[in-house]
């Protein structure tokens, strides 16, 4: 269970003012909301990429920022991290860039042939052929192959928590299905929990166990998809809406 | 008056930006050093990794080193020339030129050559990597880059500029020989007469004892520059530039410093 408990945030203005969120074991939650509103400073905060003025994030009961030396750094070798430019280390290829999500110590002691079979399996996981990515530098990759990669080192290190950034932002539709599904996918196979900050409100809704509004640094509402879609909130209705006059005319009247 | 005091309110608040800021630097940079002590304490730096940048902050960095040299012992062996002609004694020149690249050319030359080619590159790699978010893919994936990054670059600063910098020195003074030769026909024995009367064992302690802290703070602020990167291309193109202005004065700073220190 990940639990984000009062956390505040400001860099020159606040960004998230007291949030509180629970996400349990084996679940999906996303978290939607508008631009700037700190949802990707809520996620990072989850691994301490960046660190809260005030609050606690507790893993499992642990907290994450009170529990002493070596904590984070247990932490985030529980969890895999899918960023929203799928941030592959440039210099190296495929392979190193993937081999990069088992643990150091681990990696060092793993014979060569061990690693690229797991290195391969995790990108077959993410639906991408080893035999044609494994030497290919990220420069040579589109997109969606790049955000796969990010994926297939998020999950190489077998984490029991994935939390994604903006995974599908750049991506056609059917590129973003195929992301959103593949999300779906591993977290039912490798029964991870998930957490996914995103702006493809319906995507989530097809993916998500659950839903949290972020706006205004706090959240504004959780719920299941279902809840998610029937509140008359008009902040969600708003970004629900698929009509963008109507979108609009609800923000104004809030 | 109102004016007057919008100028000084402005004025203030501008001086406590500026103290604030360079409090914010000193504090991280003093993070970012121990942070590199620890990892070397602990024993974390992969040696490969400073094997690595060795060859590449070092070996690669031979060529320009020689031709700078060559010219700085060119340049100080004709303007040498031109003024002693007909003045004093031509094997002074020797002297002149040997202690002009060992104490000062030799150290400083090299250190602006590698705050150009070895200190710009590297504020500007991990300022690109710092906004791409591979310093955060880094830390995620349980790797410090401190120790991944920022350990291995100081340590090879620290081991070759000293190297550099005794090639500098070597190369220099034989191209000012040369070129003394050349223009005004100083034999090499003339030449290193002068050289060795006024030879000094503790200037050569004292240039690559210069070298030394040169090696050091140049990949230092370069490192914390990139890590410090905000925004991005714009931002990458900030740091980089700062990053220069930042390593060139220090070299500038620490040569004035040290003669008080060193050559008493």
């Amino acid at each position: 269970m990940v639990e984000y408990r009062n956390i505040h945030k400001a860099f020159d203005l606040p960004v998230l003012t007291g949030v509180d969120l629970r996400v349990e074991t084996g679940e999906t939650m996303a978290v939607v909301g508008p631009s700037g509103t700190g949802k990707s400073v809520l996620l990072k905060t989850t691994i301490g990429l960046i660190v809260p003025d005030r609050g606690d994030v507790r893993i499992d009961g642990q907290s994450a920022y009170f529990s002493g030396p070596g904590t984070m750094e247990a932490l985030r070798r529980r969890a895999g991290y899918v960023f929203q430019g799928a941030a592959l280390f440039d210099s190296m290829n495929v392979f190193e860039n993937v081999s990069q999500g088992i643990p150091e110590e681990r990696l060092r002691a793993m014979p060569r042939g061990e690693l690229l079979g797991r290195v391969a399996r995790s990108l077959e996981v993410v639906n991408l052929d080893p035999a044609q990515v494994l030497g290919k530098l990220p420069s040579e990759l589109s997109g969606g192959m790049r955000k796969r990669v990010g994926l297939a080192r998020a999950i190489v290190g077998e984490p029991e928590i994935l939390l994604y950034d903006e995974p599908v932002t750049g991506l056609d539709p059917v590129n973003a299905a195929s992301i959103h599904l593949l999300i779906e996918r591993l977290a039912d196979e490798l029964d991870v929990t998930s957490i996914l900050v995103t702006h493809d409100v319906h995507g989530a809704l097809v993916i998500a166990d659950h839903v949290a509004m972020l706006t205004n640094g706090t959240i504004r509402f959780v719920g299941r998809p279902e809840e998610f879609k029937n509140t008359e909130d008009p902040m969600v209705q708003a970004y629900l809406s698929q009509d963008p006059r109507r979108s609009l005319a609800l923000m104004e009247a809030l | 008056m109102n004016g007057q005091g919008g100028v000084g309110t402005r004025a203030l608040v501008s001086w406590g930006r500026t103290v604030q800021n360079v409090a914010r630097h000193a504090g991280r940079m003093t993070h970012l050093l121990i942070g590199i002590v620890n990892a070397f304490a602990r024993g974390r730096v992969s040696f490969r990794s400073v094997i690595d940048q060795i060859w590449w902050m070092g070996v690669q960095s031979i060529p320009i080193v020689i031709v700078t040299a060559m010219l700085g012992g060119i340049v100080t062996s004709q303007q040498g020339s031109y003024q002693f002609t007909g003045a004093i004694p031509l094997y002074i020149l020797g002297s002149v030129v040997a202690s002009s690249v060992v104490l000062e050319l030799g150290p400083v030359m090299t250190a602006i050559v590698m705050v150009g080619r070895v200190g710009a590159r590297i504020t500007a790699e991990f300022g690109t990597m710092k906004v791409s978010e591979q310093i955060d893919a880094l830390q995620s994936l349980g790797r410090d880059p401190v120790v991944v990054l920022a350990a291995p670059r100081v340590a090879a600063g620290i081991l070759v500029v000293p190297v550099l910098v005794a090639i500098a020195n070597v190369v220099g003074i034989f191209t000012g020989m040369v070129a003394a030769n050349l223009t005004i026909g100083l034999g090499s024995g003339s030449f290193f007469y002068g050289a060795q009367l006024y030879w000094h064992k503790w200037d050569l302690v004292y240039s690559l004892t210069k070298a030394l802290a040169f090696g050091f703070w140049i990949p230092f602020i370069a490192v914390h520059m990139g890590f410090e990167t905000k925004g991005g291309a714009e931002g990458v193109g900030k740091a980089t530039t700062s990053a220069v202005v930042f390593m060139t004065l220090a070299v500038l700073f620490l040569d004035a410093s040290m003669p008080p220190i060193f050559l008493n």
